[in-house]
């Protein structure tokens, strides 16, 4: 055993619970579970790694954690959940083509510079709802979303909703091309998008609707102030189909604790239709978010609409409240106690209750 | 009530005048107190005084709603904050400088570019997108004369009139970014206070604009 605690400790990153933060965790992603399984959902369980591909498109090259096996294939530690659970749940489709439910936990990995209190290892639970078509599914994921919140005491979040289709139509074949007019609109920068209009050559009329993206947020309201710009075909579908989404939820009645925003726009280039974030006011990054994917399975030459969501677990229980959270007191028996010690926990653990068999250092 | 982060020092004293005319003046004046926390008149905001640095970690960790920070700043740090006002204060440029006849001489350099910076990931990241291998030191000030000694070849900075350079023998060989101070914003607060913070900036943009 080393002295030394140095020696003790784990990389910057890792994730490391105990005690009773690992209970809570616990508590919060069975809950969730509860709630995904009520709605027909099974568990898949994936692989740690794969080969470098499946997750080129999960970050930048840099962002990932490769490693080399025995035979020197090149293997990237799993990165994001859809894209593994895509290329897993693809060979089952051509097998045999229906809706699937599929719902996971575990972690990804993805390089986070220090001093950000960002964590390399993060734990997700989340679903991929395959062959689901239609802003019902849309809306079915969000009411999802909202129930697990509710149950894991964090109902008071915000779900953030955008739309993949609106952002690439508005920005155009011209606009799409610059990255930075992306990073411009993730910042909510509107000095920024002007200049980088005005670089890209964008129309006055596109230059103006860009701009104005970053205050499109709030209820129903956006979609007025949105029509109030000139709108392509395209973009106007899209805001038609955000509008419609909208009206699924209220009729619901689950549009409660949902805002829109049109200039949201953070990994647009995996969705292909509705796309959230969910933040809650204590935890200053987002708990989770998803949105659909219909072009996701054309690597595989399939057409396979899709939509999906996952929590990260460690930012959901910062915002989850205590409430709902009583882990039943134990019954303390001591190891000196020997035999009749053991007869008693015989009894209670045969009528499910909980004991704590104690002693030690 | 909202917490704004505020940098101390230079940027201070210009948003000072400006927050006060957007109708958030402090109860006391911010550049004379001890305290760390101060409220605003009105009761809407508390301002959390920091060091320039340190600003934007405030605000990404939710510690402050909003903010002040400098493009600078926030460059360096890489924080992922929302950006929507450029209050147009504490205007400065970033540039790579040097002794004038440094340019050629690194047409000739194979091995690594050296430069010394405050800002070391500005710096990394700029060479690094132009393909040149470079080494960086980070220093805490006076970092002219990184240069101006030969420590390296080149120093990446701010300047604002270009008085300090030309005093040391230096030019300003690239611009790497145009600087000012921004309103920051957390990403979770914009959306959980989206009424306040609506508020706070179209009062900050009418005080800016009024100008």
């Amino acid at each position: 055993m080393p002295g030394d605690a140095r020696q003790l400790s784990f990389p910057p990153g890792t994730e490391l619970v105990f005690g009773p933060q690992a209970a809570r965790r616990q508590f919060i992603s069975e809950r969730i579970a509860a709630v995904f399984r009520g709605w027909g959902f099974t568990e898949i369980i994936l692989p740690a790694f794969d080969s470098a591909e499946t997750f080129a498109e999960a970050g930048e090259e840099t962002e990932l954690y490769h490693l080399v096996d025995r035979e020197g294939r090149r293997l990237t530690l799993r990165a994001d959940f859809t894209l593994i659970a895509a290329k897993a749940l693809a060979l089952e489709l051509r097998r045999e083509p229906r809706q699937i439910r599929a719902s996971y936990e575990g972690r990804v990995y993805r390089f986070a510079p220090s001093g950000h209190g960002h964590r390399v290892e993060q734990s997700q639970r989340g679903l991929e709802w395959l062959n689901a078509r239609g802003a019902v599914y849309d809306a079915a994921a969000l009411m999802m979303v909202r129930e697990s919140l509710e149950a894991v005491g964090a109902g008071d979040a915000i779900t953030v909703v955008g739309h993949a289709g609106f952002i690439h139509a508005v920005l155009g074949e011209a606009g799409r091309r610059e990255r930075r007019l992306y990073e411009a609109l993730d910042h909510k920068n509107p000095s920024r998008i002007q200049q980088l209009c005005q670089r890209v050559g964008l129309d006055a009329g596109t230059a103006a609707l860009l701009e104005a993206l970053p205050l499109l947020t709030g209820g129903p309201e956006v979609f007025t102030a949105a029509r109030a710009f000139k709108l392509s075909p395209p973009a106007d579908a899209a805001l038609a189909e955000l509008e419609g989404l909208y009206a699924l939820l209220r009729d619901a009645g689950a549009a409660d604790r949902v805002l829109i925003d049109l200039g949201e726009v953070r990994r647009s280039d995996y969705y292909s239709g509705f796309m959230f974030q969910i933040y809650h006011e204590s935890v200053g990054e987002e708990l989770g978010g998803g949105g659909r994917y219909d072009r996701l399975f054309d690597r595989f030459d399939m057409d396979v609409p899709a939509v999906g969501f996952g929590f990260n677990l460690a930012r959901l229980a910062e915002a989850a409240s205590q409430g709902g959270f009583a882990p039943a007191t134990p019954e303390r028996l001591d190891e000196k106690e020997g035999s009749a010690a053991l007869k008693r926990i015989h009894a209670m653990r045969s009528q499910g209750k909980p004991v704590q068999l104690e002693g030690g250092a | 009530m909202l917490r704004m982060a505020l940098p101390t020092g230079r940027t201070l004293k210009q948003a000072a005048p400006l927050l006060e005319k957007a109708g958030y003046a402090p109860v006391e004046s911010l550049s004379e107190t001890r305290k760390l926390l101060v409220p605003s008149k009105c009761g809407r905001l508390e301002y959390l005084l920091v060091k320039p640095v340190d600003t934007p970690l405030y605000i990404e960790q939710g510690v402050a709603e909003v903010g002040i920070c400098g493009k600078d700043v926030l460059m360096e740090v890489g924080a992922d904050l929302l950006e929507p006002l450029d209050l147009g204060i504490s205007r400065c440029r970033m540039v790579v400088a040097g002794r004038p006849e440094i340019e050629r001489r690194l047409d000739n350099l194979l091995s690594p570019v050296r430069v010394a910076s405050k800002f070391p990931r500005v710096a990394q990241n700029h060479f690094r997108k132009k393909g040149t291998p470079c080494t960086v030191f980070k220093l805490s000030g006076s970092v002219e004369i990184g240069a101006v000694l030969g420590l390296s070849h080149y120093i990446v900075d701010i300047v604002e009139t270009g008085t300090t350079l030309k005093e040391n023998g230096l030019v300003v060989h690239e611009e790497i970014a145009e600087c000012s101070a921004r309103l920051a914003v957390n990403r979770a607060a914009w959306y959980a206070r989206l009424a306040e913070l609506r508020e706070l900036l179209s009062n900050l943009k009418q005080a800016v604009e009024g100008d």
